[in-house]
């Protein structure tokens, strides 16, 4: 079986959505990076480290935040990640200094010193996070961080996604299958499909201005988008909505004239005109478009 | 604790980490001692202590009481290490039983596995300071009330000194036996424990080892009609068993009957075992997916 099939993507500095539907190969992608599976071929580089090669200069750089539970329940919160922070090699006393230090900027109290068996979706979440910092890594890998929160807690995870990527420079790489939230933080993403690269693309680039102009008339949509065609416009109707194509209009002008265009046929017909406006792909729509 | 009224919690945010990194032996040190302490259920609720307080507290009181007697007597009562190890070796693989699983399993069952093995940490690495962990704890539970009984029985001869002279040699003798138990059940409990993550499949399968190899060692014996020191060498525990009266000089019935080999062919064999096991617990932690 192939998981991961001739993708080739780099990713830059910042943070960075993996996506893809479930099986789609993000998680072996991950892995690969990780050194926890070797590529049967090909080869990758994390900070310019051959990750079957240079594995040891990269444990260093890298923090994990696996999918899957990885706590164990009856040891407690500060205890575990102390360890873990151990097994990165720091200090003793370093580790539960840091383990303290991150758990509180995941926003762990009083709550570390209980085993964490007991502990909620959300803060186990946190403690994963938290696990994944505590050596300060210089790239995190994040598998799927929102999973199974309620909505305020993809929320709380996300702020704390962005404010850990944002405010102290350590490159992000989550992975997910919920679009919408990437859409929200990510600065580019990388979408995967069957193990093959779909799209690799700065955010911007992707969910820019499409040549579709919407608008949404108060009055009869079919007769006004017959006055459309007969002015010439090339135009469909989506339930209420009417659809004008720009992709013809080759400049501003033309795009001006198109506008002008619009609003004398509205003007012709006595309808009132609601809403005029370039509609922005969503990564939804391009989502729904790659699979198919 | 009493805070001024306008005490509010500020938020320092994330800060870098500059200090010191040990690297991979410090990661090694951390897994062995983590091991260690769980094998002692040290670190874990009340629960987690009861087989490991059990195994200590009964392989003491004997030495304890032999030392009372010891002392009762003036040191005239000289004691039989052979004789007094013959009835612990199974409480050493209840130990491993219990125990190991915590080092070996718990890892694998919560999938603290992943998150181990992308830090400084090989899966070599990961492998021997887990095993080494083992056998520090086994090797403590086998030797620490021997040793304790020896020390005690020179402490309280009339002449400490001569009594020293006397049995000098049987420090080195109990060091021996005590590596090998501990290597032996802790390498083959490792190995065990190391290829399921459930708790229970390793301790069951643990002392079903034990178990087999006593009973293909007895039915050789009885059945087969193989000699009963070659059989043995099939069952880890009675060749430890049978190494421990010839270490100690003492002889029971059946060594005048069919004397024993010398203790080169036990400590190869016993060496050989535990060997045997290490690798197939190497082997096992490489290709182990996580």
């Amino acid at each position: 079986m192939t998981a991961l099939d001739a993708l080739t993507v780099t990713v830059e500095p910042g943070i960075t959505g993996l996506v893809g539907a479930n099986g789609a190969g993000k998680s072996t992608l991950v892995k690969i990076l990780l050194g926890l599976v070797e590529p049967s071929a090909g080869e990758a580089q994390v900070m310019g480290h051959d990750v079957v090669r240079d594995r040891a200069a990269i444990r260093a750089l890298v923090g994990y935040m696996p999918e899957h539970d990885c706590l164990a329940p009856d040891v407690s919160a500060s205890e575990f990640v102390a360890f873990l922070a151990r097994c990165s090699g720091l200090p003793p006393a370093a580790c539960r200094e840091r383990a303290a230090e991150v758990l509180r900027h995941v926003g762990l109290f009083e709550e570390r010193y209980r085993p964490m068996g007991g502990y909620s979706t959300g803060m186990a979440q946190r403690v994963k996070l938290a696990q994944a910092l505590v050596h300060d890594p210089r790239i995190l890998i994040l598998d799927e961080p929102t999973n199974g929160l309620d909505p305020a807690g993809r929320d709380e995870m996300l702020a704390l996604i962005v404010r850990t990527g944002r405010e102290f420079g350590i490159s992000v790489l989550v992975s997910s299958h919920l679009l919408g939230e990437l859409e929200r933080i990510c600065d580019g993403v990388v979408l995967i499909e069957s193990g093959r690269l779909i799209r690799a693309e700065r955010l911007g680039a992707l969910t820019g201005e499409t040549g579709t102009l919407v608008v949404e008339i108060d009055g009869d949509a079919a007769s006004f988008c017959s006055a459309l065609l007969a002015a010439g416009l090339t135009v469909r109707a989506e339930h209420a909505r009417i659809l004008v194509d720009l992709r013809d209009a080759a400049n501003t002008e033309a795009l001006q004239q198109i506008h002008d265009c619009v609003r004398d046929v509205a003007v012709a017909a006595d309808v009132g005109v609601l809403r005029l406006v370039r509609s922005r792909s969503s990564l939804e729509d391009l989502f729904a478009g790659a699979v198919v | 604790m009493t805070m001024p009224a306008d005490a509010t919690i500020h938020d320092i945010g994330y800060r870098r980490y500059e200090g010191a990194r040990l690297g991979a032996r410090g990661a090694w040190i951390a897994l062995w001692w983590q091991g260690v302490r769980a094998m002692f259920g040290l670190g874990r609720p009340a629960k987690a202590k009861l087989v490991p307080v059990f195994v200590v507290v009964v392989t003491l009181l004997p030495c304890l009481a032999l030392l009372a007697a010891s002392s009762a007597s003036g040191g005239q009562l000289p004691i039989r290490y052979g004789t007094l190890l013959d009835g612990r070796l199974i409480l050493f693989v209840l130990f491993a039983a219990a125990q190991v699983p915590e080092v070996l399993s718990r890892d694998q069952q919560h999938r603290i596995l992943p998150l181990i093995l992308t830090r400084d940490v090989t899966r070599l690495q990961y492998a021997s300071a887990r095993l080494a962990a083992v056998c520090t704890a086994m090797l403590f539970v086998a030797l620490s009330p021997l040793l304790l009984l020896y020390v005690g029985e020179i402490g309280v001869a009339t002449d400490p000194a001569a009594a020293f002279r006397e049995m000098g040699h049987t420090l080195g003798a109990l060091l021996l036996h005590g590596t090998l138990t501990a290597w032996v059940i802790g390498s083959l409990g490792a190995a065990l424990a190391s290829f399921t993550s459930r708790r229970a499949y390793a301790t069951a399968s643990i002392i079903g080892t034990f178990l087999v190899a006593a009973a293909i060692a007895t039915g050789l014996d009885d059945l087969a009609g193989v000699s009963v020191r070659a059989a043995e060498l099939l069952d880890p525990i009675r060749a430890l068993r049978t190494m421990g009266y010839v270490l100690f000089e003492e002889t029971t019935r059946g060594m005048e009957l069919n004397p024993p080999p010398s203790l080169w062919v036990y400590s190869a064999l016993l060496t050989g075992i535990g060997a045997a096991a290490a690798v197939g617990l190497v082997l096992r932690i490489r290709r182990m997916s996580v």
